[in-house]
């Protein structure tokens, strides 16, 4: 094998191992991108004449690992599709890139996860109170010489000595308050991924 | 990402040197694409040439990528006759009234400091 041959060789394992760590782009924009990098390595390593293995091993390491190089493109692909859709799998999908990066999105990752399920208990809670309606509710529940409110979807029987709190009204308040949970746990998390891509021009870090 | 690892970076620049770096890298590749369409590679010349923007190359095609996706920038591919093709990208309408705006508040911006520096400056001479 020649020089060359060994070049060719190295520049080709490093684009795959970064069309791998875009598979979660869609084929196209992977393609393109990967074929950017190839366009960037072999222009930047011919440079200096002859295409050698250590032209090419240099430009790579100035690239940087393609993990890293790959986790830029995906962080901001995320981010933007987020901002457009607003959808919360996208936000949360967003979110949860950030939190494997940095502690502070792992705070707000568990804060709008926290947000999303009590929306969602509240919300099934209000839609299962027609349903279940002498169990369903938000509950009293002695515990002992103590007491602890209790969101119940009404599935099984309540303890005795137990008070619902709300009765009816868990209805009209469950759906508002777990419908404007939803929209702030969305609203806390847009404002957190567009804060985090204005304090760096590539995303986080 | 760490920006210390790169080996352009000179020792002795701290962390508030690769963030205002980082801060001026966006204006800086919408400048340099002003007069007309380059690709990556001629833009991370054009950055090393024309400024002190020392620029780890791994993070300036991820956000080449993120400013075509605003819609501040096109592509197109274009056959070379080097023999492999180049990504090339030129500036929207709506990337050159962003350029302006910004270069307008990078003026304001460096007047105001530089007159809080002026005292700084005289100390030192």
């Amino acid at each position: 094998m020649t020089e060359a041959d060994v070049a060719q060789k190295e520049i080709e394992k490093y684009l795959q191992e970064l069309r791998a760590a875009l598979r979660a782009l869609p084929a196209e924009q992977a393609s393109d991108i990967v074929e950017e990098l190839r366009s960037h390595i072999v222009e930047k390593a011919a440079a200096s004449g002859e295409t050698t293995p250590a032209a090419v091993d240099s430009v790579i390491a100035d690239l940087g690992k393609p993990e890293d190089l790959a986790s830029l493109y995906l962080i901001d692909d995320l981010q933007v599709r987020a901002l457009a859709s607003r959808s919360p799998l996208l936000v949360l999908g967003s979110l949860f890139r950030w939190a494997s990066l940095s502690f502070a999105g792992f705070w707000v990752l568990t804060s709008s996860l926290v947000g999303y399920f009590l929306s969602g208990a509240l919300v099934c809670c209000a839609l299962l109170k027609p349903i279940h309606p002498r169990t369903a509710g938000l509950w009293m529940i002695p515990n002992g010489t103590d007491y602890e409110v209790s969101l119940r979807l009404g599935f099984g029987s309540v303890p005795a000595g137990s008070r619902d709190l709300l009765g009816w009204w868990i209805v009209p308040i469950g759906l508002t308050v777990g419908i404007g949970l939803f929209l702030l746990a969305s609203q806390c998390g847009l404002w957190c991924i567009r804060r985090l891509r204005r304090a760096s021009p590539i995303g986080t870090h | 990402m760490s920006v210390t690892a790169t080996k352009a970076v000179p020792e002795t620049s701290d962390k508030w040197e690769v963030q205002v770096r980082k801060g001026c890298l966006e204006l800086a590749i919408l400048a340099v694409l002003w007069s007309g369409r380059l690709y990556g590679l001629e833009i991370l010349r054009r950055l090393e040439e024309g400024s002190a923007l020392i620029v780890p190359e791994g993070t300036v095609y991820p956000l080449l990528n993120r400013l075509k996706a605003e819609g501040l920038l096109a592509s197109e591919w274009v056959e070379a006759d080097a023999g492999h093709p180049r990504k090339y990208y030129k500036l929207t309408a709506v990337g050159r009234r962003r350029a302006v705006h910004m270069a307008e508040f990078w003026s304001i911006f460096s007047a105001n400091l530089d007159s809080l520096l002026a005292p700084l400056r005289k100390e030192e001479r």
